[in-house]
């Protein structure tokens, strides 16, 4: 057998030192030939050929970033040269990973298998290392759970960290879910329940993760767990403490549109179900202990513990994921919506609170009114069940997304999500208005071209057009947009205005990106291995991403990525590899394997 | 009718200034945000949709790019950089070469490096005609009266010439201007009468600008210092066009000049120079999207627009000080900057100092005809389409 390599160049600089490959190469056993093609080269079949023959070639190597592109003109030489074209094999040093410019070891194992023709895939395996099968998943939404939910059934341990007081993210502030329309808290809270109850998944709330030290299959890591002040185990939610409690600030959960306590539970169906107190806001733990109290007197279990401090506890894990999630684009920054200046403007999430049967108005779409704070005595606009219904209802989509001058990019739920809030419009309020401003409805997913048709056959206003502004005129709202179907500017009276606002990465996603060594993309958003082939895996090996934290997507999106994780996850495990894809193997290594299999072709590993 | 499409019409705009039209996904915030956009003239994201579909017979009839005064909120908030208020500017250049029937428009729009050649040749032409004349017939020492180096009977003559030329010229330009965006919407009729009803609209936008002045309405100042600037340079190049070609004897005339020229003169001067140096300022500067992109013409014109004011104040100036010479050598200068000046008129940006009230004046008339055409008992969607 007589082989000739042939280098190809694609960019005209930088990359890979293709002198010193094909230096390596020419050491080969049978390569009886190397040639550099140079940069964009023009090769014509004849003298090629002319070539193949001169040297009684039989089997040629494309080595290069993408040496696919010579074959065509390759294969025709071989043939006028009367040899095989089908013994041409392509060493793509782009497939095979070997980019950068310290990647010549890798383009030099990548050019040997292709002559020893063996499947670079197949030998440049890393060796098994040890994986803890313990995991860590940062964040417990619906993806957190998902994938804690699948290892954990697994029978692997599992370590869920969670920020706030309970698990269940944004997905249990939603009221119904896209196209089903299902109760989005009958899907979560049983999932919730069964990562409260499992054996296997130990979780942490109010918790935080501070360091993570290691590598891949073995992480070390340190987590924060701030005093929740209330024991979870003996407390039975009776709610005598918040009943007592004198202190009230904005709800979180609520998307700030009522007052919670400063000893509360974040919803009722909460993940441990239990209460916990605020200790930026709670008198007694301010004043050290010298007011206030009331909440320890009135408790019958004696679980409140206001003296508790901040523990911080350490473990190993083998495979981390990222669960993190997402928060709101801040709406403030478009300033001609007027949200935070006009009360009834609404962010998405606002309104999805107000439309919640469990939320603070019980599920009636109101008005925002204004109400005297006794405590403050200050005036404020709360969600108020009692307050009159809007007849005219606004949604606005693509607010902060798709546009320059915010975030280019799309973030792909909100369509769905204003069709099904123009749905929940009509269904409570079915004299009212809704109008919805759009540029481009994107119903991309199962089911959701069909959903868009029945809300407009339900009525719903849908202008194509995105609105510009929304001004006050005489105590009115009016939306002001062009409506370009109709091919009319419109301004139309709005009681209240929905801001369909975009997604960007959750608070903390950069500083944990630094912790972790995982890159961002330039959205903010972790950037995954592989757009296409490895999308839950990170760079870095045993690091997962799942959620909305690698980038926006919906809810069964979002659930099919945790079960991808939760398979990687398990199958690291069970392999005992970790999916360390950017570190190698030795060149030696490589040849020796790659001589072996050449061997004997049926021995794989 | 068959619809033309001319799919290079968007390429051909780049040279105009348009360059990211095609980033446009008409979101129709622009229109929305636009203080002139009304039911009849949605724009500018719908002439921006022609542009992209290469509707050149539209564009040719659209009054809107002239309804624009450019105050640029459309581009500050575009979300795709698409500059809708910069592709409206350039579309108002675009149309000054489509109604102009010579070409010259369309090379000088095209290449700034014709119109200054063209421009400096007129200039060197005049200057060596008005040395000649100087030198032959009078006396370089002589400012004004007998024997003056260039006397008022001359320059007279040598004003009228060329206003003859240029009406003569913007006669056809108004008229094609008429045919393609009024006599051209098709379906709609537009009785005499209705013409002589929104005659007033042409003077009452000659000299107010009053839409220029309404490009301030959401940013709520009591008035738009540009427009207050514009108003000054049109004032100013009016009053001083009527002192120079019906007053010109006595505004050259010597010690005994009359009060009421002197002070109209200086009037004049000074709001063609606040003006012109205001606006160079606002495009040097930057300040704001509408002179973030100047094209070579605007800055041909305003050059030009203040050399002459200063060429003229200073030739006044040395005048009035008794240095005849230098005077008569300004003059000089002055005349090589006005007489290419007035001549290229009809084919550049100066021009929209006619069709910009003109465009007011048709749009009234359209917008009289549609209502009119709505009491007639035509159904709306058609008399859209019709417009």
């Amino acid at each position: 057998m007589r082989i000739g390599v042939f280098l190809g160049k694609s960019l005209a600089e930088g990359g890979i030192n293709l002198q010193a490959v094909a230096n390596y190469a020419a050491n080969l056993p049978m390569v009886e030939k190397v040639r550099l093609l140079g940069f964009r080269p023009q090769l014509e079949a004849r003298a090629l050929a002319d070539e193949i023959g001169g040297d009684r070639l039989d089997r040629i190597v494309l080595a290069g970033e993408s040496p696919g592109f010579f074959k065509p003109v390759f294969a025709r030489a071989m043939m006028l040269a009367g040899a095989d074209p089908g013994e041409i094999r392509l060493a793509s040093f782009r497939e095979h990973g070997a980019i950068s410019d310290n990647d010549n070891e890798r383009a030099k194992a990548i050019v040997a298998c292709a002559v020893r023709g063996v499947p670079f895939s197949l030998v440049a395996v890393p060796k098994p290392t040890q994986v803890n099968p313990a995991t860590l998943i940062i964040g417990g939404g619906i993806a957190g759970i998902q994938a804690a939910l699948e290892i954990a059934d697994g029978g692997k341990q599992v370590y869920l960290v969670e920020r706030t007081g309970t698990i269940g993210g944004h997905m249990a502030m939603f009221d119904k879910t896209f196209p089903t329309l299902d109760c989005a808290a009958c899907i979560l809270t049983p999932k919730m329940v069964a990562v409260g109850d499992h054996e296997k998944i130990q979780l942490m709330t109010n918790a935080e993760v501070q360091a993570v030290s290691g590598t891949p299959g073995s992480y070390h890591v340190k987590v924060r767990r701030k005093a929740r002040f209330v024991d979870i185990e003996s407390c039975v939610s009776c709610n005598a403490c918040t009943a007592i409690c004198p202190i009230s600030v904005w709800s979180e959960f609520d998307s700030r549109l009522v007052h919670r306590k400063a000893i509360y539970i974040p919803f009722p169906q909460a993940v441990p179900n239990s209460y916990l107190v605020d200790p930026e806001n709670c008198t007694y733990i301010l004043t050290k202990g010298e007011k206030c109290g009331a909440c320890l007197k009135k408790c019958p279990k004696d679980c409140i513990h206001l003296d508790e401090q901040d523990q911080v506890v350490e473990f190993e894990v083998g495979n981390v994921i990222l669960a993190t999630g997402y928060d709101l684009f801040d709406a403030r920054r478009i300033e001609r919506y007027g949200y935070g200046k006009f009360p009834n403007v609404l962010t998405s999430l606002e309104f999805e609170r107000i439309t919640n049967a469990s939320g603070p108005t019980g599920g009636k779409i109101v008005l925002k009114t204004k109400k005297l704070n006794k405590r403050t005595r200050v005036e404020e606009w709360v969600a108020d069940p009692e307050a009159p219904p809007p007849k005219n209802v606004a949604i606005i989509h693509c607010v902060g997304s798709r546009d320059a001058n915010y975030n280019p990019y799309c973030s792909r739920v909100c369509c769905m999500y204003s069709l099904k809030f123009a749905h929940l419009v009509h269904e409570k309020l079915p004299d009212a208005n809704c109008y919805e401003f759009y540029i481009d409805m994107r119903a991309f997913g199962k089911g959701y071209e069909e959903f868009m048709e029945r809300i407009k056959s339900e009525g719903t206003h849908i202008i194509r057009g995105r609105t510009a502004q929304v001004v006050e005129s005489n105590g009115q709202l009016m939306v002001k947009g062009e409506d370009m179907i109709q091919d009319r500017l419109v301004e139309l009276p709005a009681d209240l205005v929905v801001l369909a606002v975009g997604i960007i990465p959750a608070p903390g996603t950069h500083e944990l990106a630094q912790l972790l060594g995982v890159p961002r993309d330039e959205d903010g958003f972790f950037s995954e291995l592989s757009y296409n082939g490895d999308p839950t895996y990170t760079e870095r090996g045993c690091i997962f991403v799942a959620g909305m934290c690698q980038g926006p997507k919906d809810i069964p999106d979002t659930v099919a990525q945790a079960s991808a994780v939760a398979a990687g996850v398990l199958r690291c495990i069970s392999s005992g590899h970790g999916m360390d894809h950017l570190s190698s193997l030795a060149l030696s290594e490589i040849e020796a394997r790659a001589a072996q299999m050449e061997a004997n072709p049926i021995l794989v590993r | 009718m068959a619809i033309r499409v001319n799919p290079k019409l968007i390429d051909d705009l780049e040279k105009y200034g348009a360059e990211d039209v095609q980033n446009c996904y008409h979101c129709g915030n622009c229109s929305a945000v636009c203080p002139h956009a009304d039911d009849v003239f949605v724009f500018p994201r719908k002439p921006m949709r022609h542009l992209q579909m290469g509707l050149e017979k539209k564009l040719e009839q659209a009054l809107e790019p002239w309804m624009c005064y450019y105050c640029g909120q459309c581009s500050e908030q575009c979300p795709r950089g698409a500059e809708p208020g910069e592709t409206m500017m350039s579309l108002r250049r675009w149309l000054i070469s489509r109604y102009d029937f010579t070409g010259l428009s369309r090379l000088f729009f095209r290449s700034t490096q014709a119109e200054i050649v063209a421009v400096l040749l007129v200039a060197l032409l005049t200057g060596a005609g008005a040395l000649l004349y100087g030198f032959r017939r009078g006396d370089i020492r002589v400012y004004s009266g007998a024997g003056a180096f260039l006397p008022s009977s001359f320059i007279h003559v040598l004003d009228l010439g060329i206003a003859l030329v240029i009406f003569a010229v913007l006669a056809i330009n108004v008229f094609r201007f008429w045919r393609s965006s009024l006599a051209g919407s098709g379906a709609l009729s537009m009785p005499w009468w209705l013409y002589l009803k929104k005659l007033y609209l042409l003077p009452w936008h000659f000299f107010t600008q009053k839409r220029y002045a309404e490009c301030d309405n959401n940013r709520l100042q009591s008035i738009y210092p540009p427009w207050l600037f514009h108003l000054g340079i049109v004032a100013g190049y009016v009053t001083m066009l009527v002192l120079v070609m019906v007053f010109l004897d006595s505004l050259q005339a010597g010690p005994d000049i009359q009060w009421s020229v002197h002070a109209f003169g200086y009037l004049a001067g000074i709001g063609l120079l606040a003006g012109s140096v205001y606006m160079l300022r606002l495009r040097l500067t930057k300040a704001r999207v509408q002179y973030q992109r100047s094209h070579g013409s605007d800055w041909i014109f305003l050059v030009m627009l203040f050399l002459m004011a200063l060429t003229g104040m200073v030739q006044h100036l040395l005048h009035r000080s008794g240095w005849l010479v230098a005077a008569n050598i300004t003059y000089v200068i002055h005349l090589m900057i006005v007489v290419p000046w007035l001549l290229r008129m009809p084919f550049t940006k100066w021009s929209h100092i006619l069709y910009r009230p003109l465009a007011m004046f048709f749009a009234g008339v359209r917008k009289a005809a549609l209502q009119h055409q709505a009491k007639t008992g035509m159904p709306v969607g058609q008399m859209r389409q019709a417009a």
